[in-house]
């Protein structure tokens, strides 16, 4: 039951309301607008129907659907939104998201158990943000003797390095937040932080098992960063380039690599799900072993950045083997060409576009699963296993590829002017 | 990368305040491990550099290598190693005094010289400057620079077996622990 404080009146309350409007009203009109205002004078604006957009105009314009459209074409193509939404974060939060759900119903249903079941009715489909909501609410806990600003800076560290990955990634032709020309290089430069960002975590941890979790994380991801490195190396011999984008246009003019590198794909599956600590590699937070290995100091949010960055560093390598292995967006045409038959205004649904984001995210979801799949089906592996794996088979697997790619090319079969190449 | 000559002149002094910023630091910390991370984060600015010269080839391998495996392993043994026992710490103005004295005697005659001689003149025109091209850096290792490159290639293959003679243990062979 409910209970009201004592000289509790319903007049005074909806005094509070009331109080409380007018000084938003009050703060928006002296802040808010004029703060709306110094940003249109600023930033560019596009010309609607053959009329410069003021910032005079920009509320009276936004409110007219014959306008708003131009708008909204020319906001969806700054790099703003590339950054924040699309290829970028949103799309790949988003996507970690829909990932934390359908591993747990996913490994549940291999285990014949039944998973979130209760949070929304149908199929604990608003189990996610239940969780989310929890983590928001719960304290944050920095155990005593921990070293602060690491404690705080490393989760924050981990989300940010996860994120500028996927800002290398494009997701359909032309949509990259940042098209390099050493692309490639770029992702494994970065790559290389999340061993430090782990191991400085696990120190500022001041506790043995995270400590000792972290050592573990430092070992398993320099082992397999070798092989990994290597791994796509035979695609760059195959394309020639290191711009993602390039590899992906040189599959569509050819074959997909998985044909002629499978042997690489095989090392590049099985070192990203070393590098993204999954089952049969959680050794860094092995739950049996050492509490939760490097993630046993964390609670509330910071646990919650932290999980939150390695399901976008999922995304990240997921969407990384489907460029290098799985040809990208490519696919045939499903989408329909015309939106709204007969619709002459301003365009915003472009269907080679579409079509090429249908094609680049199923392909994405279904390695995803791939990387899932394990975790259900397999036992933790000893880390002297590990390490003999990580140094001694994969860089010996993964050289084998690279020689079949260089007698592909030596051999006229790929490359330029080549028999396989369209 | 973006932008003229003219772009750059803002972001070149965020770098390198960045860069000696860090680099200082690194020096002055009372903490070892803080000392290490400003460490990594002056390598970092050293890869902004290579990024301002058009070299991103050049900056994203001392990323991979600086920052992902030398600090690493800098912070490693930081970690593990008592501070106590790595150093016992003279620090007297004199001696400091004269490290600075020294080190600006050293940065002052590398300056003269540098512009004493012949790589002066490339300094002034940044307008010609050309992007460096890893695909040409590529083709002149294996046609010109080839046997630079083998011998190279040799001294690290070298080293790389040297290490393993000399991290094997005898005392393994003895308990035959499978290892697969």
């Amino acid at each position: 039951m409910a209970t009201y404080t004592k000289n509790f009146r319903f007049g005074e309350f909806v005094g509070s309301l009331i109080w409380l409007i007018l000084w938003i009203l009050i703060i928006i009109a002296l802040v808010g607008l004029p703060l709306i205002f110094i940003v249109l004078f600023y930033v560019p604006l596009p010309p609607v129907n053959g009329q410069v957009l003021t910032p005079y105009l920009f509320l009276t314009m936004t409110v007219d659907p014959s306008r708003t459209l131009p708008i909204i074409k020319y906001m969806i193509h700054t790099d703003l939104f590339r950054i924040t939404t699309f290829p970028g974060f949103t799309y790949a939060a988003l996507i970690a998201a829909v990932t934390i759900f359908i591993e747990r119903k996913f490994l549940a249903k291999m285990q014949l158990r039944v998973g979130p079941l209760y949070a929304g009715k149908i199929e604990g489909i608003l189990q996610l943000i239940a969780d989310g909501l929890k983590l928001i609410a719960k304290e944050i806990i920095v155990p005593s003797g921990a070293d602060k600003p690491l404690f705080w800076a490393a989760p924050i560290a981990f989300v940010a390095a996860a994120a500028a990955v996927v800002a290398l990634i494009p997701a359909a032709p032309t949509w990259v937040a940042a098209n390099v020309d050493v692309g490639l290089l770029a992702v494994f430069a970065i790559l290389g932080f999340f061993p430090l960002i782990a191991l400085l975590f696990s120190w500022a941890s001041n506790s043995k098992y995270p400590f000792i979790g972290g050592l573990r994380a430092l070992h398993q991801m320099i082992a397999f960063e070798i092989p990994f490195i290597l791994s796509a190396l035979s695609v760059v011999i195959l394309s020639g380039t290191l711009n993602l984008t390039g590899i992906v246009n040189s599959q569509i003019t050819s074959y997909w690599f998985i044909f002629f590198a499978p042997i690489s794909a095989f090392v590049f599956y099985i070192s990203s799900l070393a590098e993204l600590e999954r089952i049969p590699f959680d050794l860094p937070e092995a739950e049996s072993e050492i509490v939760a290995g490097w993630l046993t100091e964390t609670s509330g949010m910071i646990y919650g950045l932290l999980q939150l960055g390695s399901y976008v560093k999922t995304y990240a390598l997921a969407a990384l083997f489907v460029i290098l292995f799985l040809g990208g967006w490519a696919g045939p045409a499903v989408m329909p060409v015309e939106l709204i038959p007969g619709y002459t205004g301003v365009q915003i649904y472009n269907h080679t576009t579409a079509d090429a984001i249908l094609w680049f995210t199923l392909k994405v979801f279904g390695v995803i699963m791939l990387m899932l799949l394990p975790r259900g089906i397999s036992p933790r592996i000893r880390i002297d296993i590990l390490l003999h794996t990580g140094w001694y088979k994969l860089i010996v697997l993964a050289f084998i590829n690279i020689f079949v790619a260089l007698a592909l090319i030596y051999g006229g079969i790929l490359g330029p002017g080549g028999l396989l190449v369209r | 990368m973006t932008g003229g000559p003219h772009m750059a002149d803002p972001i070149f002094i965020a770098v390198a305040v960045l860069t000696v910023g860090t680099a200082i630091l690194a020096l002055e910390a009372r903490e070892l491990i803080y000392g290490a991370i400003a460490l990594a984060i002056s390598m970092l600015g050293i890869a902004g550099f290579f990024l301002l010269l058009d070299a991103p080839f050049v900056a994203m391998f001392q990323i991979a290598v600086y920052v992902g495996a030398v600090a690493v392993l800098i912070i490693f043994t930081v970690m593990l190693v008592r501070t106590q026992a790595l150093f016992t710490t003279k620090e007297d103005k004199k001696r400091k005094g004269a490290g600075i004295a020294l080190m600006l005697i050293i940065m002052a005659s590398l300056g003269a010289l540098l512009l004493a001689s012949g790589l002066n003149g490339q300094f002034g025109n940044f307008d010609n400057a050309q992007t460096v091209d890893f695909k040409q850096i590529g083709h002149l290792m294996l046609t010109y620079y080839a046997p630079a490159l083998i011998i190279l290639g040799l001294t690290l293959a070298g080293s790389v077996i040297a290490a393993l003679a000399l991290a094997r243990r005898e005392d393994v062979e003895q308990q035959h622990e499978r290892t697969d």
